[in-house]
């Protein structure tokens, strides 16, 4: 009797490297080929696919950034470098993505510090890096153009590209030789769109990594969990321009009301499972890599992943 | 093979006697067609009619009745691997575990969690299902009083039985036999006795193989044991086995490829260091029947919350009640703001809100659930709608001013508004993240 479902997929996850190591011509530790599956997440047969990825955000103008992280972080947000660092060899991350917050500020012009600001966190960790720019027309070009001159040769993923939004930031990575993040509002039209118009402009699709927008857990999660089930699922079935990695970064989870009225004691409990409950559900979608700011929230996410990949009567 | 409704008429007696609930055969026909329906309602089939239904109507997947009395849950029935195909229909009962090796106390107080905690989101009570009593100690009498404890506090629960030794479970049963405990768990040693047990008392059972193979064999035997109310636990070493065989069971379930695969799936969440994974992977593939220890407090609002979001129908968003709310202690020179009734377009709305503490009216119109940007597209949300519901809500008796902030998606009605309410109409931004920076900016007291 057979006790196998089958699918009938025939198409693959594009492969997205992020991250070069010396013999690539960077200086990263290690470097990343995400994407290359084959069926739903975790029912790959092969071993060398990998588990999602982990990245820590950090940011270089906390102002903005949730209180519990500053709480968790302490002194740490207020240098970059040093934040880095510790995501590394203290909270155990896969990938440091720096949003240059500073860049947002109202009127800002100082083009001249991102150089500074993104060599620092490169020379503080060895991890490949994702970098987020501004966000706002006037200074896009200049900002994304420094971002991936600072970081050539490293491979870098550079966000975030919208369908306004995205000449400034293919440009530069295209220059620079980085990947893009590609976000579009929970919907897998746009994001097909979107992909099609970064070809168009010459970015390859192993250059390209989708972020259908995450909306966190009772925020419209729903939408873009499902989002990301229809995207791996067009892909598998052979839609070429869906077939790239996807990242799911709720960037609310920290914010939403559940956490921000937590009482004191329960604060830190409710942040870290709202981070975690979102990124392993959205993982179970396909996301291959997820993104958190508690750091309480990764030796679990860590455990699950690799207690998914188990299979039956391996150790641990 | 599944059988078209016109197929399946011709099988049925066209009476129109609509002694199985539907109006006319036919209606009943498409019903079985889509696996809503049993054959078993309609009196006049022939024996060999239903044996040539009978496998290709029933629901792929078996609707199993946990508990009795008004927390009483029902698990199965499913047809769809992904949600976005169709929805999902019942949401797994996550039940808290307790051991018969607690204190009375302990026991009690678990117990009593479950019967009163309700945690409300988005309008609807959120509530853990049920008590899941394992056997520990391996003492039926210890079982026993176990459940006579839980049944003392609220008898109507769900209960789980946990236990492997039949001695126990029937000493429980004299405590809850009438109320439709779920038994864990028959296996290959032991289904003669369990499948007796559970005929007794008119009970669900869980069978229990690490293999699908076993699971098949399982289901088989017991329902030519005359129990028919199964639910599959698939003994998974790690949660990848869960992900694996849960995935597999489903599609092998609904396609009918299958069909003794047919049954909601339990999943014991008691793992050491995985709770949390526990509990993610079995309400997002396809567990049906969580058992969980007692969560804490980020955990509780978490696991409620996810499986009220995986369980939403994708084609019916939440809506919110078209009204004035308030944000704050909002006063006659407050803004008013005003957006539609799509649940996440509120609620992302008002919390950004909260956070930037300017106290303010929310006025939610009724586009019956569409986005900002669909319902403009649609013509939902217009001038009339608008003005409406500004007369509606009483918007005018609650502000001195005649300033409405209205969505950036909205732009294009901003002049159409004026001029049907005559109110100044101030175009806001289009993501709601901003509205802190727009409402210090741009709002000027009247």
């Amino acid at each position: 009797m057979t006790c196998e479902p089958d699918f009938g997929w025939t198409g693959t996850i594009g492969e997205v490297v992020l991250g070069a190591t010396k013999a690539d011509g960077g200086t990263r530790r290690v470097s990343y080929r995400l994407g290359g599956g084959t069926t739903l997440p975790f029912l790959e047969k092969r071993a060398d696919i990998p588990t999602p990825l982990i990245a820590f955000e950090i940011c270089d103008l906390p102002v903005f950034w949730s209180p519990i992280v500053k709480k968790a972080c302490g002194d740490l947000v207020n240098n970059p470098a040093e934040w880095a660092k510790a995501a590394e060899t203290a909270y155990g991350a896969d990938i440091v993505r720096l949003y240059l917050t500073s860049t947002r500020q109202r009127d800002f012009s100082d083009i001249a510090s991102i150089r500074p600001a993104v060599e620092g966190v490169l020379s503080a960790t060895s991890l490949p890096l994702i970098i987020e720019g501004s966000n706002e027309p006037k200074i896009d070009s200049e900002v994304y153009q420094a971002c991936g001159e600072t970081g050539q040769g490293e491979r870098m993923l550079l966000g975030t590209a919208e369908a306004g939004k995205y000449r400034s930031i293919a440009a530069a990575a295209l220059a620079y030789n980085h990947s893009i993040i590609a976000q579009s509002p929970i919907d897998i039209n746009l994001a097909k769109q979107l992909n099609i118009l970064l070809k168009e402009i010459g970015v390859q699709r192993d250059h390209i990594v989708i972020d259908p927008y995450t909306g966190t857990l009772g925020y419209g999660f729903e939408y873009s969990y499902s989002a990301m089930e229809r995207i791996r699922f067009s892909a598998l079935k052979g839609d070429t321009d869906l077939a790239m990695p996807m990242i799911c970064s709720s960037i609310d989870s920290l914010t939403i009301k559940e956490v921000r009225e937590a009482g004191p004691a329960d604060q830190d409990d409710m942040a870290i499972r709202w981070e975690f409950y979102t990124n392993l559900a959205a993982a179970a979608a396909g996301a291959e890599i997820v993104c958190v700011r508690h750091p309480g929230t990764i030796p679990l996410l860590r455990r699950a992943f690799a207690d998914m990949k188990r299979q039956a009567g391996e150790v641990q | 093979m599944a059988l078209k409704a016109l197929d399946i008429y011709k099988l049925l007696p066209k009476k129109n006697c609509k002694e199985c609930g539907d109006p006319t055969c036919l209606t009943f026909a498409m019903k079985l067609a889509g696996g809503k329906a049993d054959v078993e309602l309609c009196p006049y089939l022939s024996d060999e009619a239903k044996s040539v239904l009978g496998a290709s109507t029933r629901p792929p997947i078996r609707l199993v009745r946990v508990g009795v009395g008004v927390r009483f849950f029902k698990v199965g029935e499913e047809t769809v691997l992904y949600r976005h195909e169709k929805t999902f229909y019942h949401p797994p009962g996550i039940v808290f575990r307790v051991l018969d090796t607690m204190t009375e106390e302990e026991i009690v107080a678990v117990t009593k969690r479950v019967r009163d905690e309700t945690f409300t989101r988005v309008g609807a009570d959120l509530r853990f299902n049920g008590i899941a009593i394992e056997n520990a100690s391996g003492s039926p009498e210890k079982f026993a009083w176990a459940v006579a404890t839980v049944e003392k506090v609220e008898a109507h629960l769900p209960p789980v039985l946990i236990a492997t030794d039949p001695a126990a479970l029937t000493a429980a049963l004299v405590h809850c036999g009438t109320y439709r405990p779920l038994i864990h768990a028959a296996t290959a040693e032991n289904y003669k006795e369990m499948c007796a047990i559970a005929k007794q008392h008119g009970c669900p059972l869980v069978i229990r193989s690490a293999t699908l193979d076993g699971l098949v064999q399982l289901a088989k035997d017991c329902t030519a044991a005359g129990v028919a109310d199964l639910v599959m636990d698939l003994a998974p070493a790690t949660l990848g086995d869960f992900i694996r065989r849960s995935t597999a069971i489903r599609q092998l379930a609904i396609t009918r490829a299958v069909p003794d695969l047919g049954y909601p799936v339990y999943l014991d969440a008691t793992i050491p260091g995985l709770e949390d994974a526990a509990l993610v992977l079995g309400i997002v593939k396809y567990a049906s029947v969580i058992v969980t220890d007692p969560l804490g407090p980020g955990a509780t609002k978490a696991a409620l919350t996810l499986r009220q979001n995986i369980y939403t129908d994708p084609q019916k968003p939440i809506q919110m009640n078209p009204g004035l709310y308030r944000v704050g202690t909002p006063g006659k020179d407050a803004p008013v703001l005003m957006t539609v009734n799509f649940s996440l377009t509120y609620f992302t709305l008002e919390g950004y809100l909260e956070s930037t503490r300017v106290p303010c009216f929310m006025l939610i119109v009724d586009t019956e659930g569409l986005s900002v940007l669909t319902a403009v597209a649609a013509g939902k949300l217009n001038e009339a709608l608008v003005r409406d519901s500004i007369k509606k809500f009483g918007v005018e008796n609650e502000v001195s001013h005649r300033k409405l902030i209205i969505p950036g998606y909205a732009s294009p009605l901003s002049g159409r508004i004026e001029e049907a309410t005559g109110w100044k109409v101030l175009v806001g931004p289009r993501d709601a993240a901003e509205i802190g920076e727009f409402l210090h900016e741009e709002w000027k007291q009247p």
